[in-house]
């Protein structure tokens, strides 16, 4: 293989796992955009989708197999389910501390975590699952660029999700409402806008794409665990302070350059896979320092 | 006002203390899991298992929990060890460097005359001190990096071959497949980066050429960065030193990402959940492990015992678990005592015990003088001896 044909190969893999990492960001940058809550729990939230998701694939697989259609239908109910177990946390856990300091806030949304990964926990034994997604994984070649049937569908399945939360952040009419809180809440609150409805709302997005980003991860790895959420959250994290947070595109933008950030960084001479966190979080760093606002962020009060 | 809210957390403190109180009673005083009263016997003598029972490792960690306490069992129904009755307790080590220091100053504080357990090397490493400090013999069934032999400050001894037995094993199978390059990954742990290098050493001291060497992070699920720079130095063979929920990924990824060459994978990921995990991608994929009860002609009244016990086939490790556990009796017999010296002095003296993985036999490192290493092969789901 030539370096260019390795670089390609990277360039895909790059934009696969960045769209992974876009999909959950979105939902971070979303609920910080409209609470101005860093929502720790969203990485859970990612986790609780891909078991919802094996757990429906698995009751239905007498009826509808293991392909892509049962894959679809799980997907769906789980992005429902987990949405509005999204829509719950934020009721019973996060609505009460709205006027609280925002460090209580925060703190509740450690605690969710927890609650949420060691239910998992103990409820999974601690163990790794198989994800019980039987599609193909026979390869076939686009020049030099090698690919599956599943890793085709799953980045375009990530892509048309971006597309269609985009449209909806700008074109309807919650979408404005949306970004119109996130600019200013007592003002909406004061011209008409059930804020609290749509606060309810963003949650169910949010939850229902990590969800989704959950499932996508559970096909394409195979195997799901209780803390496969830990790590994505902190990569989703960064990705929605490099895109700029509370700013929806750059959510996407951000995880996608992450991801290839991720992939090209292991091919610099003695960087390598163990280096790949290293790598990834040096550049929230760096973006911290020099570009706080991220990629899209234009100043402290603008967002969204 | 503060007065008041002091007066309610000092009822706080008294109710916890009272409810603590009664939880240490009962410890001091384990009831019998049939809730027989062991009058037969003149007492008892509490061994300490240390395993992970939680975590990544779970599966193995409570099969070899299982394995113990069966040995246990047996033991006791045979009159115990010089008339006492053991009891087990177990402490979780969680795979975890930092978690198995916190269980293992739990299992000396609860005063155990000796333990058996021992299943990541990287957990069990700093523990060995602080069993060594409180002079409490150890019969480490699974770990075998090669570090604990240096960090062994005599009270440890380990019933498993050691890392460069398994490298030699490793080694002798790439060459015998005909490879000439290969590329080895670990992951990022004491046992499995210890395994690394024995077999890198071992294989250019062979004159042969290590093409890809690298180290991914526990829990790592993307490998397609490392498969496609395997793709671009083609080695002939590949051996994953790490444990079976990243080895089972990076099966399927390298598979999926055209990689046709050897797959070899050492003894961490031995056990059945790897081919379960990988699925299909699995078939055909060597591993250096350690004896499979299924293929020990002495286990088999052994295996029946524990299908009949536990709702579960005994794992990688059950085997020489039950071991541990059998030679440590055996120790306790011969020291005709429960001191902690005299029984270790005993294990040290240990001459050709009858294991059901073979006989016992220590160095004088107290690691096992003979590897005790087979080649598997994944055929049709299941792990078999390959010729």
């Amino acid at each position: 293989m030539a370096l260019h044909e390795i670089l390609l190969q990277q360039l895909f893999n790059g934009l696969l796992i960045g769209s992974f990492y876009g999909l959950v960001a979105i939902g971070y940058s979303m609920v910080y955009g409209i609470i101005k809550l860093l929502n720790f729990a969203h990485g859970d939230i990612y986790m609780i989708g891909a078991f919802s998701g094996m757990i429906i694939l698995t009751l239905f697989a007498p009826v509808l197999g293991s392909g892509w259609l049962a894959i679809v239908v799980g997907l769906l109910i789980s992005m429902l389910l987990v949405g509005l177990l999204g829509v719950f946390i934020q009721r019973v856990a996060y609505r009460p501390m709205l006027k609280a300091p925002r460090l209580s806030i925060l703190i509740t949304a450690l605690a969710v975590s927890m609650i949420l990964y060691n239910t998992v926990m103990i409820l999974s034994q601690g163990r790794y699952r198989t994800f019980p997604a039987d599609v193909g994984t026979e390869s076939f070649y686009i020049g030099a660029l090698r690919l599956t049937e599943t890793r085709v569908v799953l980045i375009l399945a990530a892509f048309t999700l971006m597309f269609i939360m985009h449209m909806f952040i700008t074109r309807t009419m919650y979408g404005k409402a949306m970004r119109a809180i996130s600019l200013d809440r007592d003002t909406c609150q004061l011209m008409g806008i059930d804020v609290y409805k749509l606060i309810a709302i963003t949650f169910f997005i949010g939850s229902s794409l990590a969800a989704a980003a959950g499932i996508m991860a559970g096909v394409y790895y195979g195997t799901i665990h209780f803390y496969m959420g830990f790590l994505i959250g902190l990569k989703a994290f960064t990705a929605a302070v490099i895109g700029g947070i509370g700013i929806i595109p750059g959510a996407m933008l951000g995880g996608l350059l992450l991801g290839l950030l991720e992939a090209f960084g292991t091919q610099i001479p003695f960087v390598g896979t163990v280096w790949k966190d290293v790598f990834s979080f040096a550049f929230l760093i760096l973006f911290l320092i020099f570009k706080p606002n991220g990629l899209l962020g234009r100043s402290e009060s603008e967002r969204m | 006002m503060f007065k008041a809210k002091n007066c309610w957390i000092l009822m706080l403190v008294a109710v916890m203390l009272i409810f603590g109180a009664f939880g240490c009673g009962e410890d001091a005083a384990p009831i019998d899991e049939n809730g027989e009263p062991p009058a037969e016997f003149e007492g008892e003598v509490l061994i300490g298992i240390m395993v992970p029972t939680t975590g990544s490792e779970a599966a193995d960690g409570i099969d070899m929990e299982n394995a113990a306490k069966l040995a246990v069992e047996q033991i006791n129904a045979a009159g115990g060890v010089m008339g006492y009755k053991l009891v087990t307790t177990t402490g979780d080590d969680g795979c975890d460097p930092s978690m198995a220091t916190a269980a293992a100053s739990q299992l000396v504080s609860e005063e155990v005359v000796a333990l058996v357990g021992g299943y990541c090397s990287g957990a069990t490493l700093p523990t060995l001190a602080i069993y060594g400090e409180a002079g409490i013999p150890f019969v480490i069934a699974a770990s075998n990096a090669t570090s604990l032999i240096d960090e062994n400050p005599g009270w440890a001894f380990m019933i498993n071959s050691t890392g460069l037995d398994q490298a030699a094993t490793a080694v002798e199978h790439f060459q015998a497949l005909g490879a000439e390059t290969i590329g080895v990954i670990d992951s990022g742990d004491a046992y499995s980066a210890d395994l690394k290098v024995q077999t890198i050493l071992q294989w250019e001291a062979a004159g042969y050429e290590i093409v890809a060497e690298d180290t991914v992070q526990r829990g790592e699920v993307d490998f397609s960065a490392f498969v496609t720079t395997i793709m671009a130095t083609q080695p002939d063979g590949i051996y994953w030193t790490g444990y079976q929920a990243e080895g089972a990924l990076l099966i399927r990824q390298l598979r999926e990402g055209g990689y046709e060459g050897i797959i070899v994978v050492g003894d961490g990921s031995s056990a059945q959940e790897l081919i379960d995990l990988a699925g299909p991608a699995a078939e055909g994929v060597y591993c250096t492990g350690p004896p499979l009860t299924d293929f020990l002609p002495a286990a088999q009244n052994f295996i029946e015992r524990y299908e009949a016990t536990f709702p579960r086939e005994p794992g990688a490790y059950a085997a020489l678990m039950y071991d541990a556990t059998m030679l440590l009796a055996d120790a306790m017999e011969r020291a005709g005592t429960f001191d902690s010296a005299e029984i270790r002095d005993a294990l040290d003296a240990t001459d050709g015990f009858e294991g059901l993985a073979g006989p016992i036999y220590f160095t004088e490192d107290n690691t096992l003088a003979r590897s005790n290493f087979v080649i598997l092969v994944a055929r049709d789901g299941r792990w078999a001896l390959a010729e």
